[in-house]
């Protein structure tokens, strides 16, 4: 979804997120992955709260993902020592361990500002495509020339 | 005149509004805590990783403390009392001050300089990076992940800390009583057993529970208070852990009168 300013995409993006909090799998700056925790816990998080599902499957199956990514170096590592594109990928697979995720990702260009075009998220959404159930991207109108692989 | 009065009135009133917040922070814990949804995987590895950080993690130098302050503190009792001629009430003056009183209070100082604050700044540099935000997007009640096992967590470690504080005082005044009295190790434990008093025991595991709730929950609720602004954080640990020591005081002052009336 593209927006005209910050106010309509916000405004948009509340609507959005409150009439699916149930299943929302939110990948935004303004969700930030936690300080004090290393990456494959702050993923194994939500299978641990929402499932119960031991610390060690839960991290077993965040690991397996982080493999699909090559990512599996950073599972012990904490936010602020991650690149932006590995930071995008951390967000967007705890967002897609929420059952019947719906994810939604929230200017994804702020998150990967060095990234020129969608195929990298278009990439990484296809790794976790079997974890969730819908994928919305909210985003400026600005930006649309910026997205060639997704279409809207 | 009338500007004093009106700043007497204005503190009073928000003096009683964080002291109601407080209770009903407590409350809703209290309510948690013997709520059975509120535990899960998550919850139980956090609460494990904080018993490590504060009750293993602080066992050495916690050890070191007990055994020179102790020894010496038995020292000092010991000799007071051979001189005053209170050998007969060697047990009772021991299992008073050292279970009811000076255990559980060495044992929360202790644990409040170093864990409360430490919750206190974990706290309020989550909210100021929106790290709680994202807790409420993924539908993670913070109750139950971040606070209920750091309270939890706290009564436990005042709790069994201030028991080891017992036991090692206890038994470096054996030295002691050996040397001043020349007690053996059976005569000694026998004074202390026959003084041991179940409403002291009580009375102590009473404190160390109150102790170790308000000195995790006073900072949790104080981190809650930073704002957006980084600056916000060393006010929010500066006013908790005066709080937090306010409370300290407050609990022992009002355990003095429980035993006392």
């Amino acid at each position: 979804m593209l927006f005209e300013d910050e106010v309509a995409l916000d405004k948009g993006l509340n609507d959005f997120t409150l009439k699916h909090k149930k299943n929302l799998g939110l990948v935004s700056l303004d969700v930030p992955l936690i300080s004090n925790l290393d990456v494959s816990v702050n993923i194994a998080l939500i299978k641990q709260y929402h499932e119960n599902l031991s610390a060690d499957t839960a991290q077993r199956l965040v690991l397996s993902y982080l493999t699909k990514y090559s990512l599996a170096d950073i599972s012990h590592k904490r936010n602020p020592a991650l690149t932006n594109r590995e930071r995008f990928c951390a967000m967007l697979l705890r967002a897609a361990m929420v059952r019947d995720s719906i994810v939604v990702i929230d200017r994804p260009f702020t998150i990967i500002p060095d990234v020129q075009d969608d195929r990298f998220i278009y990439d990484a959404l296809k790794v976790v495509d079997d974890s969730f159930k819908e994928c919305h991207i909210f985003d400026y109108l600005w930006s649309k020339d910026r997205y060639r692989t997704i279409d809207f | 005149m009338i500007n004093a009065i009106a700043r007497i009135g204005t503190t009073t009133i928000s003096v009683t509004r964080t002291f109601r917040d407080t209770l009903s922070f407590a409350f809703t814990i209290i309510l948690k805590m013997f709520n059975k949804n509120s535990y899960n995987s998550a919850t139980r590895q956090v609460l494990i990783h904080q018993i490590y950080f504060t009750s293993i993690q602080i066992l050495p130098l916690f050890i070191g403390i007990s055994i020179i302050f102790g020894t010496l503190l038995m020292g000092i009792v010991l000799q007071i009392i051979k001189n005053l001629g209170l050998a007969e009430h060697m047990g009772r003056i021991l299992m008073d001050l050292v279970v009811t009183e000076l255990a559980p209070f060495i044992t929360v100082l202790l644990i409040a300089l170093r864990s409360s604050s430490a919750i206190n700044a974990e706290i309020a540099v989550m909210k100021v990076n929106k790290e709680l935000n994202t807790l409420d997007k993924f539908n993670i009640d913070a109750v139950d992940y971040l606070f209920l096992p750091r309270v939890i967590n706290g009564v436990l470690s005042v709790v069994l800390l201030s028991a080891l504080f017992s036991i090692l005082v206890l038994t470096s005044g054996l030295l002691f009583s050996k040397l001043l009295f020349g007690l053996s190790l059976e005569s000694y434990s026998n004074v202390l057993l026959s003084s041991a008093n179940f409403y002291d025991i009580v009375i102590s595991l009473v404190k160390c529970c109150t102790f170790g709730f308000f000195i995790t929950l006073i900072p949790i609720r104080f981190g809650l208070r930073a704002t957006n602004d980084l600056t916000s954080i060393p006010i929010s640990v500066l006013n908790g852990m005066v709080d937090v020591f306010i409370a300290i005081i407050l609990i022992e002052v009002l355990s003095l009168i429980l035993i006392f009336i």
